[in-house]
């Protein structure tokens, strides 16, 4: 890896005030499991001067209980959201969702928080720089977006414009069936914004200055019932091909509240609001599903070679929902 | 010349297999400098080449060590960011004064549980962080702890076998 | 015949003699090797599939901090590697992304690194070319001047001058003429998969005169190595020394490349230098399997009797060719093995394009060629409605009967009938309650479809090419074995030990092998395609029966017994019957003496070796999932050495670019810019511990006669019939041809009509 310097933040203040100093040119690090993968790589132009060293800030890393729900700090460990029986009772879309990330090993070195900032995977951007030179696109600033014309396979089926590549989080996913509000603290103080707002098509609304200091979810309403459902063509270590988690509210027979979450099939998580409006109000059936399905995926526009996505994503959906009804 | 230092200290500490080692931050050649991986740290600066690097990637799971207890991937791991932690490597397992190999490494060698050998290492510590949670693991609960190990050669059906009878022994 | 239990060693399971480094942590690879002065070396390489260098500065770099040395195509030494040799250390064109530009030596790999970034280079960009058919058109753009067309020579000799290129036997139009079904059409089996030995390749090369190198790197086949390097570079002193090798299947026996770089850097400092690729570079600059489409018909009569195969064989090499020639010659000949036919009309296109080049591997010609052609077939098996494992058994090579291997010659074969095993394989299996017929499930639940498929292989090289061995018995009661044999997984270096304690009757732990030196070793071919336990064995045995024959004229005078009369055991000489009468070996051999024998084996084709390979998978209709729930191998070992060391290379059939790419293993190329896409071990899919099928293997032991033990050894063939059966068992699981390998979602999901692409 090439040469940075490192520094131990101790507080959140600490670690603002240092990514100021440098000017732009410092990145934080917590489990490093995605962050070493970009620099060994050297996938972007810029390479650090600084690493700040987050893991070290105490109050980062825990999992509260509160009155509205749960605080998850962003430092837990992927390990620790997976184990823990609150979550694995009262958010079990969140428990497998971190459960389908990766490996073991790197879930006892991963963080949630670092799990929702990661960058993109797209197979473009991640070209390593020592077999030829990285690749430069959209996301880049530099170029066109290169899968568009070229092997899209993963690539997004909805909602992208500029850049296809789509949000490689799977606890994103939960967390945002689970409706999730996130905190953000920057130099202009403390901000809340729910999951979904926080992903945009080239990333997130992180200010360079900023950081994710708690991960706040709260309860389920009583009697919901919850889903999260990867597709990859291996279990361990692969990124999701399409994902969908959803938490959905039954009252005699009949669905009160859904909000079901489509992922790896757009640069950010996406809401598919017209699949649960089509399911409110009404008895779980076939057709139901079915419908529900449909309605998903019915603004999709696959690229040259993922159609196979739509197909899956809306197996995964019917399959989540069939799962929650029966 | 890019800085290679570690702003907040200038040595760390590293207990390697109950050793301890002090090393000071920087580019020389004892010295730990802050952009080194573990795997680095472990394999180059301490002689501890019994670690393997096959992917550098975090994908493979050859590079396995302990870090206070936990399998982690030291290829991913800054090694300025383990001061103060205790670390076991595949040199490690080894009884000190008897020199009585640890239960998995014997069970590795009646069972043949390898071929070329280069992912033996952390298919091994991981085995052993998983015995030390779980002295009776199912095969599922094998197969899941290793899942992360990639083997090209093909020798987890006789890891496998391997652990089972350690289990079962115990069982016994 | 069962006589396993009057061996002491042979067929029971010993533990490997480095089994107890391997599990310390203390077996040294490549990477662990650390020399005084040692440099490293690394390569910068290119941004573009197909170009000139036009300009190139290396002053920033060569006054980086470190650097001792920076080369170019314009000072590396005249060494050319490939068949025929046409690729040089570094050239002025560039043909794929990620081909090498410049190299550096200096102190540490991240002076070397810092100084890459320093090497100023300006390309004129070509055109590049990436599909066979594409490249061989009138106006494709051109790899090389000495190859017109993009069309490699396939006249080159490498086993010898009627090296074979095409079958063309009997009449084929007759051939069809007589067919009851025929079938037409191309099969592809282009995933130009990478056998991804956990380990990335790696030398080091140190001059110790300007015409003495010795190189140490992780390779199968150390004498191989140094026999093949000579001759492409000018034939100086060469001494190989293979380190423990992390894995291989074909692609590490040698490396050219990283060996060229090593030792024209070594050569230019004056110091060792090393060399190691990384995971990155593995994936995007070392050996990949051979493109294979082929282009033709079949046909075969209502009995399940082959009349006529014709067609032709496209060969894709990449950017150059690594013994292509060489696995076309294996592929032809292999193919013929499994299928006797009266009439043929092969032809065979050997074409480069603009990618990280092909080479050797596991499966060598005949994975590639039967995973193209088999789909075909079976067009011909469904319209017949013929049972594939009958066919099959019909149908391989069997003894008596004969067949044209690489060499060009007709060989008969002297090998046995595997018809028994593959029917017990067929037993284990529950074949005869699976098989519901052409196209159809054997099972239904919900929305997953079970399927069934068979394939065979066979493969004359058990007993390819040359193996030399010294078998000396020392004073103290210990032999050491002089074989250039390495270490890359098969376990053969113990079993070469069990042979001969067998053979000397000693206890195992007293028999030692020399490290794999080729300055201390005589030749040995090297571990390649599965000759370790028959060519190699069968050398180590009777250098050790010479040894033995020395050792008892010697004692003739001690014991005044004829050396017929004696016999030996546990370091003892004694009269046959009497072996409380014994001298110790130190009293014949002599004290500051040893006693040394000779072994020697000599090729010979006549014995192909089969296997079978029975998988069921489950596919998934509604997402185009396809899983693997069972294999079951058959085939005969004549005499089974050492238990876990079999079952390792059956079960390695799963990996090496074996039956997973029928599933998921492809390495994926942009067909835009040419850049590989997946050079990682995320994108690059293999199976894990969480997805294990249930593999059962099924063994017979039949005594082939022409070898000590009995013994044959199946390293090569296991993994070759297994892409072609998975690929039959999902058509047959969702019911529909299928095409292209790897059958992933998008593939089934588009023969199931869900989507169309
Ligand atoms: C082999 C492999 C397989 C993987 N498979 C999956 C998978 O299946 N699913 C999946 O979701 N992921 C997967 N990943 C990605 C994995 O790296 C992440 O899941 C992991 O959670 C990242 O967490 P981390 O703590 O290691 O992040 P880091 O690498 O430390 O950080 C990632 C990024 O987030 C930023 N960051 C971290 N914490 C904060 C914070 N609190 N505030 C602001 N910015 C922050 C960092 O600056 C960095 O840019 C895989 C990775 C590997 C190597
Ligand atoms: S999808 Fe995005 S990241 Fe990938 S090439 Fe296009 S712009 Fe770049
Ligand atoms: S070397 Fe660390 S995971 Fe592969
Ligand atoms: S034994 Fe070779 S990779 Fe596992």
């Amino acid at each position: 890896m090439k040469a940075f310097k490192h520094i131990t933040a101790n507080s959140v203040e600490e670690a603002i005030a240092l990514i100021r100093t440098h000017n732009g040119k410092a990145c934080l690090i917590a489990g490093g499991t995605d962050l070493l993968g970009v620099l060994k790589d050297e996938i972007l132009p810029d390479y650090p001067a600084a690493v700040i060293n987050i893991k070290t800030i105490p109050e980062l890393d825990h999992i509260k209980k509160n009155n509205d729900g749960l605080k998850i700090g962003p430092l837990t460990k992927l390990a620790d959201v997976v184990a823990h029986p609150l979550i694995k009772k009262r958010f079990s879309c969140l428990s497998q969702a971190a459960a389908a990330v990766a490996t073991p090993e790197i879930r006892n070195m991963a963080t949630l928080g670092g799990n929702l900032c990661q960058d993109t995977r797209c197979w473009y951007y991640r070209y390593p720089q020592h077999v030829g030179g990285r690749i430069m696109c959209h996301r880049k600033g530099k170029g066109p977006c290169q899968a568009v014309k070229g092997d899209n396979r993963y690539h997004a089926i909805m909602g992208a414009k500029v850049c296809f590549a789509v949000c490689p989080s799977d606890t994103a996913i939960a967390l945002s069936a689970l409706d999730a509000e996130l905190e953000i603290t920057g130099s202009q103080g403390v901000r809340n914004v729910s999951l979904n707002e926080f992903f945009t098509t080239l990333g997130n609304i992180l200010k360079p200055d900023e950081l994710l200091t708690n991960i706040q979810i709260p309860y389920p309403p009583k009697g919901a019932k919850q889903a999260f459902l990867k597709f990859t063509l291996r279990k361990p270590v692969d990124f999701a091909i399409a994902s969908v988690a959803s938490v959905i509210t039954m009252q005699d027979g009949i669905c009160k509240a859904a909000r079901i979450v489509l992922g790896a099939v757009a640069p950010t998580p996406v809401r598919a609001t017209d699949a649960e409006a089509s399911i409110i109000g009404k008895a779980a059936d076939g057709v139901v599903i079915e419908e529900a399905a449909e309605a998903a995926m019915a603004g999709a526009k696959p690229m040259r070679m993922n159609a196979y996505k739509v197909e899956i994503t809306k197996t995964l959906i019917k399959r989540a929902l069939l799962s929650i009804f029966q | 010349m890019a800085d290679r230092t570690d702003q907040r200290r200038d040595s760390i500490v590293l207990i390697v297999n109950d050793v301890t080692h002090e090393f000071g931050i920087g580019d020389h050649r004892y010295q730990v400098a802050a952009c080194d991986t573990l795997a680095k740290t472990l394999r180059e600066t301490l002689g501890l080449s019994g670690t393997k690097v096959g992917c550098n990637q975090g994908a493979c799971g050859s590079c396995t060590v302990l870090l206070d207890g936990i399998p982690i991937l030291s290829c991913m791991t800054l090694t300025v960011e383990c001061d103060g932690k205790q670390i076991t490597t595949i040199e490690g397992l080894q009884n000190k004064e008897t020199g009585k190999l640890d239960e998995i490494q014997q069970a590795f060698i009646d069972h043949s549980a390898f071929q070329c050998g280069f992912c033996t290492p952390g298919i091994i510590m991981a085995s052993r962080a998983l015995l030390n949670k779980n002295p009776s693991p199912t095969e599922t609960d094998i197969k899941d702890a290793l899942s992360g190990h990639f083997c090209r050669c093909i020798s987890h059906y006789q890891v496998v076998e391997a652990l089972q009878t350690i289990t079962e022994k115990k069982k016994k | 015949m069962k006589i396993t239990k009057d061996y002491r060693f042979i067929g029971k399971a010993t533990p490997r003699k480095d089994a107890a480094e391997i599990v310390t942590g203390k077996a040294t690879y490549i990477e662990d090797v650390e020399l005084p002065r040692m440099l490293h070396g690394k390569v910068l390489r290119s941004p573009y599939p197909h170009g000139l260098i036009k300009k190139i500065d290396t002053s920033r770099a060569e006054n980086s901090r470190g650097v001792r040395a920076v080369l170019t195509y314009k000072n590396v030494p005249e060494w050319k590697t490939g068949t025929p040799r046409h690729v040089r250390v570094l050239d002025k064109k560039v043909k794929f992304v990620g081909d090498a530009v410049a190299l550096v030596a200096a102190e540490t790999e991240e002076m070397a690194m810092d100084a890459l970034a320093h090497i100023e280079v300006e390309y004129e960009q070509l055109p590049a070319v990436y599909d066979v058919e594409q490249a061989i058109k009138s106006d494709a753009p051109q790899l090389y001047d000495e190859f017109p067309g993009n069309l490699m020579p396939l006249d080159v000799p490498v086993f010898g001058p009627r090296t074979l290129s095409s079958i063309v036997l009997g009449d084929v139009e007759k051939g069809f003429g007589a067919s009851d079904f025929i079938a037409e059409g191309t099969g592809s089996y282009e995933n130009i998969a990478n056998p991804l030995p956990l380990e990335p390749p790696g030398v080091i090369a140190e001059w110790s005169g300007p015409n003495s190198l010795t190189v140490w790197s992780a390779t199968q086949s150390a004498s191989w190595h140094r026999f093949i390097m000579l001759s492409k570079m000018g034939f100086p002193d060469i001494r190989t020394i293979s380190t423990q090798c992390g894995g291989s299947f074909g692609s590490k026996n040698y490396s050219a490349q990283p060996m060229f770089y090593a030792a024209a850097l070594a050569k230019s400092t004056d110091r060792p230098v090393k060399v190691c690729f990384s995971k990155e570079e593995h994936f995007g600059a070392f050996v990949l399997r051979l493109g294979s489409r082929f282009r033709g018909k079949v046909g075969i009569k209502k009995d399940g009797t082959v009349m006529a195969v014709q067609g032709e064989w496209l060969v894709d090499t990449g950017a150059f060719s690594d013994m292509a020639q060489a696995q076309i010659a294996v592929g032809l000949g292999e193919l013929q093995l499994m299928l006797k036919c009266a009439n043929w009309d092969i032809n065979t296109k050997l074409v480069c394009t603009n990618r990280n080049a092909s080479g050797v591997v596991r499966g060598f010609g005949g994975q590639e060629l039967e995973s193209a052609l088999i789909p075909i077939l079976m067009q011909t098996l469904e319209q017949g409605n013929i049972d594939p494992v009958e066919f099959f058994k019909k149908n391989y090579v069997k003894p008596g009967q004969g067949y044209y291997w690489r060499d060009g010659n007709h060989w008969v074969s002297k090998s046995k009938d595997y018809t028994e095993a593959f029917e017990r394989g067929a037993q284990t299996f529950g074949w005869a309650e699976k098989w519901k017929g052409w196209l159809k499930p054997s099972a239904v639940n919900n929305s997953k479809r079970v399927g069934v498929g068979v394939g065979v292989h066979g493969n004359a090289d058990v007993g390819e090419d040359v193996s030399e061995a010294y078998v000396r018995l020392n004073p103290d009661a210990t032999v050491t074995i002089h074989a250039c044999v390495a270490e890359s997984g098969m376990g053969q270096r113990s079993s070469l030990c069990k042979m001969v304690a067998e053979t000397l009757k000693l206890p195992l732990e007293r028999v030692n092998i020399t490290p794999p030196d080729s300055l201390i070793n005589p030749f040995d071919f090297g571990l390649v395609g599965s000759r370790g336990t028959y060519a190699v064995g069968s050398a180590v045995i009777s250098a050790a029966e010479d040894a033995k024959e020395k050792l008892f004229k010697m004692a003739e005078d001690v014991l005044e017994a004829a050396p017929d009369d004696l016999d030996s055991e546990d370091g003892m000489v004694f009269v046959k019957g009497s072996p409380d009468k014994g001298v110790p070996w130190r009293s014949v051999i002599g004290l500051m003496h040893t006693c040394t024998g000779f072994g020697r084996f000599e090729p010979d084709y006549s014995v192909p070796n089969f296997i079978a390979m029975f998988v069921e998978v489950e596919v998934d209709v509604e997402t185009g999932k396809l899983d693997l729930l069972r294999v079951v191998t058959a085939t005969d070992v004549g005499q089974i050495i050492d238990p876990p060391s079999l079952a390792g290379q059956l079960h390695g059939s799963i990996g090496s670019a074996g039956i997973d790419t029928a599933i998921f293993e492809e390495s994926v190329l942009d067909g835009n810019s040419g850049h590989m896409l997946n050079l990682n071990m995320m994108d690059y899919k293999w199976r894990s511990f969480a997805e294990l099928p249930r593999f059962d293997n099924t063994i017979l032991e039949t005594p082939i006669q022409t070898h000590r033990y009995k013994a044959i050894g199946v390293g090569e063939v296991s993994t070759s019939p297994g892409p072609s059966a998975v690929f039959m068992a999902a058509s047959n699981a969702v019911g529909k041809r299928l095409e292209g390998y790897p059958l992933t979602p998008d593939k089934i999901l588009e023969a199931l009509g869900k989507i169309n692409l």
